[in-house]
């Protein structure tokens, strides 16, 4: 504290000293060629304040030269051709030379391009005169700005049109509306990504708004390239799901093995396409090892929902859990070996039931300070 | 026009990423072709396709004896877990249910015989039905002082009220030596003939929601 005092009484008096240069300067010279002890604090930069890292373009197309060289001397080194030497030989060829035993993904040695790796950053904005190139600079958020007063004039531009039909008589109410595909809005991370700065929620969401507010208005469809460039397709969900493969014993009968998990319970399941419905789980006939009818209900809810209830024959097993998820984890595992056996209009419909996503529902942990997962200790006023 | 909609209900602390969709269990709703659809179910349909499903839980299945209200009825009873136990109990109440219509069924001439339901799951929609109440009461604040003023209930809270009055009834009035499904199957029988203590309940709130018309306008939503 006193440090700072005497930091802060030197460069006061270095001021007084441009004003009155000749009052007592002697003094004043003792005074500023004593040894100012500052402290660590003064000195360490605000490193929040500064905001990310800012590359260079130069810096920037030197790591892309080095990224490139670097790539045919590891195409040299793993003895491939440097010309056809793709990202996932690059990735095979890192994780091969520099093994990691580390979980986390992204910790791990990588080698990638330069613009994949450093975040996109805007060319300096202004000219060699000190004065913007953009119209919008000044608003701060100019790409933001400038995207708003485009799709704003487009939509001016529709209702000039649809002014333009009507005075001829030829405007009608549900003509030429676009006609997205199965897709969603960019979210606000890709909008930012795309724009090159930070947004506001409130500035996303009034982009949205007027992005649905042209998409109702007749005769959008004229507009309909732009806004496809800020949707994103989705991809139906049925695509993703993995079907056992159908085998065939020795006696040429059909069965596929499938496992499933619930809570703590393993299980694994072979579903034989006999005309009986024989089920042992475990060992055990299946009355035997569920007293429970829920139990019971849980298992042959696949086979109900698809209408084969005697022709398949269930060879279980099953550990670990309690009673009812070890049905669940039979379930799952019957669902997704039926999956083989059955078309895809039907499977789409076992996934629309919920029988083929893993439940996702655990116990939850206990938490220090409480008596439990939620419940809290008695609260005592005193 | 498919727009990406955000789920309304966010669930706090869902073990499921608010975009899964709820399942659908039964079978008649995929037997349906397309032509007879809406444009709403339609364009449900397609989201459906798109977006990730939730697991069904374990107490629900596509079989014909599975009732989503008698399965809420029996979480609703349910103690300590003890599913089976209230399963049994509810078992036992529906199986009493019959019994007892079948016997005044039979003791009965034959131009009441036509009159008399025997069906004991449409016993219990019915007195159900007959147990819930219209208007519910909401204590709001206004001026220093709460009144309780009268508001719309939602479906779910209807069927809430109705079953918890049922139960506590059974549990709390009736002689502690009977069990709990010849209680539930009193209870169940007499509220199906519209008396008994829950209906005095229901018409009890019912008159003092009329009694607080006055203040029907404190309310903001």
């Amino acid at each position: 504290m006193a440090a700072s005092c005497v930091r802060t009484v030197g460069s006061f008096l270095g001021k007084c000293m441009t004003c009155s240069s000749t009052i007592n300067t002697v003094a004043t010279q003792v005074l500023l060629s004593r040894q100012v002890c500052v402290s660590s604090a003064l000195c360490r930069k605000n490193l929040a304040a500064a905001g990310p890292e800012k590359f260079t373009l130069e810096y920037i197309q030197k790591q892309v030269e080095e990224y490139e060289i670097g790539k045919r001397h590891l195409a040299n080194m793993m003895g491939e051709d440097p010309e056809n030497f793709t990202q996932e030989d690059i990735d095979r060829s890192i994780t091969y030379l520099f093994p990691s035993g580390l979980f986390e993904k992204t910790a791990r040695p990588l080698m990638k391009h330069p613009d994949e790796i450093f975040p996109k950053q805007r060319a300096v904005q202004w000219g060699a005169d000190g004065r913007p190139f953009h119209f919008l600079f000044y608003t701060g958020k100019q790409s933001y700005y400038s995207l708003m007063h485009d799709l704003y004039g487009k939509i001016l531009k529709i209702e000039k049109h649809q002014d333009h039909l009507r005075a001829k008589g030829l405007f009608s109410q549900d003509a030429q509306l676009i006609s997205l595909g199965p897709s969603r809005w960019l979210t606000k991370e890709e909008l930012e990504l795309l724009l090159v700065e930070t947004i506001s929620t409130h500035d996303y969401d009034r982009f949205i708004k007027l992005m649905e507010h042209m998409l109702v208005m007749p005769y959008s469809s004229t507009e309909e390239e732009f806004v496809q460039r800020y949707r994103r397709l989705l991809e139906a969900q049925s695509l993703k799901q993995l079907v056992p493969l159908l085998e065939k014993d020795e006696n040429g009968m059909a069965f596929s093995t499938a496992e499933g998990r619930r809570k703590t319970s393993d299980s694994s399941v072979i579903l034989r396409d006999c005309g009986s419905g024989h089920i042992t789980v475990n060992g055990q006939d299946y009355l035997q090892y569920f007293p429970v009818l829920q139990d019971r209900e849980q298992l042959m809810f696949p086979l109900q929902f698809m209408g084969v209830l005697g022709r398949f024959n269930l060879e279980c097993k099953v550990s670990g859990g309690g009673r009812s998820s070890q049905a669940g984890a039979l379930r799952l595992a019957i669902s997704r070996a039926l999956l083989s056996f059955l078309s895809e209009g039907d499977g789409e419909a076992m996934r629309q039931a919920g029988l083929l996503t893993p439940d996702p529902r655990v116990r939850e942990r206990k938490k220090p300070g409480q008596e439990g997962a939620r419940r809290k200790f008695t609260w005592k006023k005193r | 026009v498919l727009s990406f909609v955000c789920r309304v209900f966010l669930v706090r602390w869902s073990r499921y990423n608010p975009y899964y969709l709820e399942p659908e269990v039964s079978k008649e709703a995929y037997s349906r072709p397309a032509t007879e659809l809406s444009a709403e179910e339609k364009e449900q349909r397609e989201l459906k396709t798109l977006r990730p499903i939730k697991a069904a839980t374990s107490g629900v299945s596509s079989s014909v004896f599975d009732d989503p209200v008698i399965s809420k009825f029996i979480n609703m009873m349910m103690e300590h877990g003890n599913k089976v136990l209230a399963r049994e109990i509810m078992t036992q109440t529906l199986e009493n249910i019959k019994k007892k219509q079948v016997e005044k069924y039979h003791k009965a001439s034959e131009g009441e015989r036509e009159a008399i339901e025997c069906n004991p799951y449409t016993i219990f929609h019915q007195a159900l039905e007959n147990c819930k109440p219209v208007v519910g009461l909401a204590s709001i604040q206004k001026g220093g002082k709460y009144y309780q003023v009268p508001i719309p209930l939602t479906d779910n809270r209807r069927r809430f009220l109705a079953m918890k009055w049922i139960i506590t009834e059974c549990r709390d009035n009736k002689h502690r030596r009977t069990h709990m499904y010849e209680k539930l199957s009193q209870e169940l029988l007499v509220a199906f003939g519209k008396e008994g203590n829950v209906m005095k309940k229901k018409y009890e709130l019912h008159k003092m929601a009329e009694a607080n018309r006055a203040y029907a306008h404190y309310r903001w939503w």
